[in-house]
């Protein structure tokens, strides 16, 4: 990764991170709603290779620690996100019939989306954080999965797009 | 197989930079937390500017939300809507932020609580199962962790986090929210568990006495007044567990305060030197009685002509 694309990755993260905190989080959504900063890292993470998936992942994490939301330790959200960011582009990237597939990223990303909520769950429970009763946790996960599969498409082309400006590459759906 | 081998060693620094980054906030290191007061004060113009602008689009989504619970209401609401113009959605705004407020101070003067009140300007994200608040007023204003914070119908949670002009209330609602109650009349006392959902679980601390269906909570309080001020009224009981064998009593509670509609808070300053006691339990509407006219005949024993 060059300085250019560091950086102006760097300043698209945050620009997500500040709409996610700013605008999506005055909504109190049924079903617990979704995070487009997670949804984001997911999509860019299927569409890069493995390192740049990786950091990636680590800062989108990183910044979902700061939000004054985060319930967990610091930095739980920065392992599992690096964590997921690299299993997705190992499984992901180079394989045609994902990245050059709307649809497989979709899907990729609303199963990822999922896994890394159980993966916060267990690490928090590890850790001693409360996550509420067994069947909230259910309606929980069922409702943002719904919403990570909802949402995903709408920003899909957006995303494919910054990816594709920044690094150059023929990912643009 | 070199790129691999970076990528190998480019993701074990990241994963021990991440358990670093763990240790660290486990310990309680400062470094992270003034990482984060950053991070808000940086994000709370923003939030506040987010608030103002989608306030009419919170409330149209809240209306679809709760179209079947309140379709009366918004039968009505379509009726007036016509002849609305936008400066009367934000009067109308304006108007049931000075109702809540109004509550809140009527309760508050009850028990003689000293109280700072603030406006919600955003919502927590549920994605770490978290139910948290964040209002438009910090340590400028005298506010500090782990005072109580009150809606117009009682608790609504604690003051978790402080940062220069605004702070991060944990709701009542959380599932790590954790109350010592007691219920009005019997004085029996119990610790009160959030569950993620407008109702919360209460544990008796004593399983001899009983708790009955429609008994009042009220928060017992703590030392020094700090997590919670003592009498603020929590919850109504919906159902008893009696289960045999069980070692302490549990009931399900429902809070009196509706999370998702809270739109201005009070923050507890400080409480009044003596317990209110029970003088904040909820009024139970009561039933004017209706004056009825009986009307006795008695037939006269002759007709008349």
């Amino acid at each position: 990764m060059s300085i250019r694309q560091i950086s102006v990755a760097t300043s698209i993260l945050l620009m997500v991170f500040v709409i996610q905190e700013s605008v999506v989080s005055q909504f109190r959504l049924p079903g617990g709603g979704f995070s487009i900063l997670m949804i984001f890292a997911l999509t860019w993470a299927v569409l890069s290779e493995t390192e740049v998936a990786a950091v990636i992942g680590f800062a989108a994490g990183f910044l979902m620690d700061l939000s004054q939301s985060a319930a967990g330790p610091f930095g739980q959200w920065t392992l599992i996100l690096l964590l997921a960011g690299y299993s997705i582009s190992y499984i992901g990237f180079g394989d045609d019939n994902v990245q050059a597939n709307a649809i497989g990223i979709i899907f990729f990303v609303v199963i990822a989306n999922l896994l890394v909520e159980i993966a916060y769950l267990v690490i928090g429970a590890l850790l001693g954080v409360s996550s509420g009763s067994f069947v909230q946790v259910l309606i929980t996960l069922s409702g943002m999965s719904i919403w990570a599969l909802l949402i995903s498409p709408l920003l899909l082309p957006v995303f494919t797009r910054l990816h594709a400006m920044i690094f150059d590459s023929r990912s643009a759906l | 197989m070199r790129n691999g081998g970076r990528a190998r060693l480019l993701l074990v620094t990241l994963i021990v930079t991440s358990l670093f980054l763990i240790t660290l906030d486990l310990r309680g290191v400062k470094v992270i937390d003034g990482f984060k007061q950053g991070t808000q004060t940086v994000l709370s113009p923003f939030q506040r500017a987010g608030s103002t602008v989608l306030t009419p689009v919170k409330n149209f989504f809240s209306d679809v939300t709760h179209l079947g619970r309140t379709r009366n209401q918004i039968e009505k609401l379509e009726a007036e809507n016509a002849k609305l113009t936008s400066e009367l959605i934000n009067r109308k705004n304006a108007d049931a932020q000075l109702e809540q407020l109004k509550d809140i101070l009527d309760l508050a003067g009850t028990a003689g609580y000293k109280i700072v009140n603030a406006r919600v300007i955003s919502h927590g994200s549920s994605q770490s199962f978290s139910q948290t608040v964040t209002i438009d007023i910090g340590s400028n204003a005298g506010i500090k962790k782990n005072m109580t914070v009150l809606s117009q119908y009682g608790i609504a949670g604690v003051v978790k986090d402080v940062y220069p002009n605004s702070a991060l209330i944990q709701l009542a609602s959380d599932p790590s929210f954790r109350i010592g109650a007691r219920i009005a009349g019997t004085q029996q006392i119990g610790i009160l568990t959030g569950r993620g959902t407008q109702s919360a679980s209460l544990q008796l601390l004593d399983n001899s006495t009983n708790v009955k269906v429609g008994d009042i909570l009220l928060s017992r309080g703590s030392i020094a007044n700090r997590p919670f001020v003592p009498g603020v009224p929590l919850g109504y009981v919906t159902s008893v567990d009696n289960s045999a064998g069980a070692i302490a009593q549990t009931a399900t509670i429902r809070y009196y305060t509706n999370f998702s509609t809270l739109g201005v808070v009070a923050i507890v300053i400080s409480a009044s030197r003596s317990n209110p006691g029970d003088a904040l339990v909820p009024v139970k509407p009561s039933v004017t009685p209706i004056p009825t006219v009986t009307v006795f005949v008695t037939p006269s024993p002759s007709p008349t002509e």
